[in-house]
């Protein structure tokens, strides 16, 4: 098993302080490991943040990475043979970030259901920071002409109004973590 | 099962307790006030005279933990710098214009989340610097040259600030030496109940003696070699006796299941022991880590929770709670501090503008402001 890893390093070019982390875990947590980068073709910078997130996770919940890499949110995606490796890396990670960052990513999406609820025009964007450091609401208003930005800035006045607005606040806050 | 390399370092320390296993002076360092007084102190330890650091610092190095083996030696040594230095705190949050003295570097105690292992990890050793009389005439001509301006001084950036003071005592120069002077406060910032030496002294209103204070359930997982919450506080309570205004820093606030509980009883706990009037000041912070000392303490602590906490990396290169969560937290903590003590003063650590309005509704303008602030209150 360690020299299909080794082996694997050597055509990835991970770094051997990597690659090290990796030798470490247990023959079951090391194999599993192995057919999950081989199938997503998974280099340095993917590998290393992956292994963060697991090891923190495996301590936190008190299970393997075979559990993890193996889970029913897991591995239906990076086994699905409808989808190409990029979308495969990026939907993994999607929800490797999830499991990791629960209340984060919980708070990210009740911030974007309630402003999907609002229904904006496309005119009017409104975004978070990533994360939400910083805590802030982004608002963003395109115009083309006075008119417009008169208009637009009524409609703005009148979303403020609306709680979809103060509940995202809440969440920016702290007030509804 | 073997005991971690870090774990058998912790066997050495003991929140007060810490005595090394040797001493190695540098030629050079072998007369003056820090030797004689570890002469005295460590009657039973070896004393090892060297002619240059270099070999015993390479052999350090050459160790599989040379940060957790750093401590089981102290090594006293001339300090060729400048002592006095501005607190570089951090980009792009509020800083509160501090000034330190960094009269030892590394700590005999073993914080898993102690960020010295990742800033002194090239120059891991415990070492004090003998040449007291230089850093003492720096701090003098410094305040009496500038004496329309006010300086708030630690000792606690790169090193406990009493935890070493039952063997070289520090405390018996520094302490007359800030009393004298008008437009200068002295920080001894520690999490040690080595406190002996400082109540025998007069600070004259010029000394602040504060607490890093944490819950006793972190101090057992984290906190390795500190004193317990409960000889904190009796050690304050003698500060507060002897004429010792006091501080707090509630830093590195951890989050867990029942973290609220844990740390509204803290509060209250300081409070009801302490009387508030003598508290000359507060400081929240939630625990920070850097990729690179996350890195450090999966190696020397694995099995420590804090590495499982939900800490997003921050445009300061930091790794935080991410914003909502320690925003709720900081607010709870106020929530308790107020209701103990309405009017004590309270600012956070290490923060952007933004934390600082979510958390008093205001922050202040530049960090010259806070440090007036932070003055004023004491």
């Amino acid at each position: 098993m360690n020299h299909a890893i080794e082996e694997y390093g050597r055509q990835r070019a991970i770094r051997r302080q990597t690659l090290e982390r990796w030798l470490h875990l247990s023959e079951s947590d090391g194999e599993v490991l192995l057919e999950f980068a081989r199938e997503l073709n998974i280099g340095e910078n993917h590998l290393r943040e992956f292994l963060d997130w697991m090891e923190e996770m495996a301590h936190r919940d008190v299970v393997s990475f075979r559990d993890i890499v193996k889970s029913s949110s897991i591995e239906p995606i990076w086994k699905d043979p409808r989808l190409g490796r990029n979308d495969k890396l990026r939907r993994v990670k999607e929800e490797l970030r999830r499991l990791r960052f629960p209340r984060l990513v919980q708070a990210e999406r009740e911030i974007q259901k309630r402003i999907r609820t609002m229904g904006l025009k496309s005119e009017i964007q409104l975004s978070v920071p990533l994360a939400l450091e910083g805590g802030f609401l982004m608002l963003q208003v395109k115009s083309t002409s006075h008119e417009e930005l008169k208009r637009l800035v009524g409609e703005l006045a009148t979303l403020m109004d609306r709680i979809e607005v103060k509940e995202v606040f809440d969440y920016l806050s702290g007030e509804a973590v | 099962m073997a005991a971690s390399q870090a774990e058998q370092t912790r066997m050495v320390v003991d929140g007060g307790g810490y005595r090394p296993q040797e001493v190695i002076v540098e030629v050079g360092s072998e007369h003056g006030l820090v030797y004689e007084n570890l002469r005295r102190t460590l009657p039973e330890t070896p004393f090892t005279l060297v002619e240059n650091a270099d070999e015993f610092l390479a052999k350090l190095r050459s160790t599989g933990d040379p940060f957790g083996e750093g401590k089981k030696r102290l090594f006293l040594t001339r300090y060729k710098g400048e002592f006095l230095k501005k607190c570089p705190g951090s980009e792009g949050s509020v800083c509160c214009n501090y000034y330190v003295i960094n009269f030892a570097s590394n700590c005999p105690m073993e914080c898993s989340y102690c960020y010295l292992q990742d800033y002194l990890a090239q120059n891991p050793a415990l070492k004090v610097f003998s040449n007291v009389e230089d850093l003492l005439g720096e701090a003098h001509n410094l305040f009496n040259k500038h004496r329309n301006f006010f300086f708030r001084v630690g000792t606690g950036e790169i090193t406990d600030s009493l935890a070493l003071d039952p063997y070289i005592a520090f405390s018996e120069q520094i302490v007359p030496c800030f009393a004298e002077h008008p437009n200068a406060l002295l920080e001894l910032k520690t999490k040690s109940r080595c406190v002996d030496r400082l109540v025998s002294l007069d600070p004259k209103g010029r000394v602040v003696v504060s607490w890093s204070m944490n819950p006793q359930r972190v101090i057992d997982a984290d906190e390795h070699g500190t004193a317990s919450i409960e000889e904190r506080l009796e050690a304050a309570r003698r500060c507060q006796e002897a004429g010792y205004k006091l501080g707090f820093h509630f830093d590195p606030m951890v989050e867990y299941s029942g973290w609220e509980e844990d740390y509204r009883e803290m509060v209250e706990r300081v409070f009801s022991v302490l009387d508030h009037r003598r508290i000359a000041w507060l400081s929240m912070g939630v625990l920070r880590n850097t990729p690179g000392l996350k890195r450090i303490m999966r190696q020397r602590f694995p099995a420590s929770g804090l590495l499982a906490g939900e800490q997003i990396l921050g445009p300061d290169g930091k790794m935080r709670y991410f914003h909502p969560l320690r925003v709720s937290m900081y607010r709870k903590m106020l929530h308790w501090i107020r209701q103990a003590s309405p009017t004590v003063f309270v600012f956070l650590c290490m923060e952007s503008k933004q934390v600082w309005e979510q958390v008093f509704g205001f922050a202040p303008s530049c960090e010259k402001e806070l440090g007036e602030q932070i003055i004023a209150a004491q």
